[in-house]
């Protein structure tokens, strides 16, 4: 299957010509993938220090976990919408650049840690608590592969930009 | 030596050099300036919702506010530090274009906000109706200096 016609007839859709081409749209859904990071991106990585022990130990991890939840699933509606409209922008140009196929390897394994980790730690925080002060391996494991998941996404969505 | 001169001399500073070097390095800079503002606007939104009672109401504004000080502390200098080299690259240019300026602006504001009356009313005895006001406040301007920010490779 080519997959090269779909993504003229996107570069085509009145959407694209208008997130590329005008002056306004680009920026401010850059401004909104930002702000995304900027808002919200500080509570995955204060969920992810809480599980190695870094920061705000006068909590529970069940107490971070499950009251930075809603705001994190929030932020990663924000981040995925504002990312979908930039790529619809200019299908073409993301689909010849590695650096975007990094990107799309990267936050699919987002995924596959969700699918993971949500039974053993995120799905049942309290649990993770049982144990203190020591924290359980799973969630030392889940919290390092999450910042270096997302570290990973924002290092190569700005190489993306970069790409020449 | 006048201000013109001392931007151009930036330019040639050895960490310029080192930022006008290599592809990878301005994007990776430029992720640590991101993980940066992660850290340290995310921290302050975490004390705004909780000083607005959006969340976190298990914990005293005061309480988070003490425990993420030091998270704060440290982003803004990885996004301080990191913004400085960016500046460097190209200061001629940056110093001119009018989003960086508002930026600059802004941020200044937001800084100095942050230190001063944002730290006031993290308070346990602070006045709850001038926390909220103070609270937006410092959402509006953090969100401002964010958005000034990605217009600047746009003007």
């Amino acid at each position: 299957m080519n997959i090269i016609p779909t993504l003229e007839w996107i570069e085509k859709t009145d959407l694209s010509i208008a997130i590329r081409e005008g002056a306004l749209p680009y920026p401010i859904i850059g401004g909104f993938h930002l702000l995304a990071i900027a808002l919200f991106g500080g509570m995955l990585l204060l969920t992810d220090m809480r599980m190695l022990g870094w920061a705000m130990q006068r909590y529970s991890i069940a107490d971070v976990v499950n009251q930075f939840k809603n705001w994190k699933r929030f932020g990663f509606l924000m981040v995925t919408i504002s990312g979908l409209l930039l790529t619809w922008g200019e299908p073409l140009k993301m689909y010849r650049s590695r650096e975007f196929w990094i990107k799309m390897t990267l936050f699919v394994l987002v995924g596959v840690h969700a699918l993971v980790f949500h039974k053993s730690v995120y799905g049942h925080p309290e649990r993770l608590d049982e144990a203190a002060p020591a924290i359980p391996i799973r969630a030392k494991a889940a919290a390092v592969l999450s910042l270096l998941l997302w570290v990973g996404l924002i290092v190569s969505g700005r190489l993306i930009a970069f790409d020449s | 030596m006048n201000k013109f001169n001392f931007f151009e001399w930036l330019t040639t500073t050895p960490w310029a050099n080192m930022m006008n070097g290599a592809e990878w390095v301005f994007p990776v800079v430029q992720s640590l300036h991101f993980i940066g503002f992660a850290l340290s606007i995310g921290t302050i939104v975490i004390v705004d919702l909780r000083l607005l009672g959006f969340g976190m109401k298990k914990q005293s504004a005061s309480d988070l506010a003490a425990d993420l000080r030091r998270w704060t502390l440290a982003g803004i200098c990885l996004m301080l530090v990191t913004g400085f080299l960016m500046f460097s690259a190209d200061a001629a240019i940056y110093h001119v274009n009018p989003s960086f300026r508002v930026k600059m602006t802004v941020l200044t504001i937001a800084l100095l906000f942050h230190f001063t009356i944002h730290r006031m009313v993290v308070r346990p005895n602070a006045s709850a109706a001038f926390a909220k006001i103070a609270a937006v406040v410092s959402l509006v301007l953090w969100i401002s200096v964010v958005g000034a920010g990605r217009f600047i490779a746009f003007t």
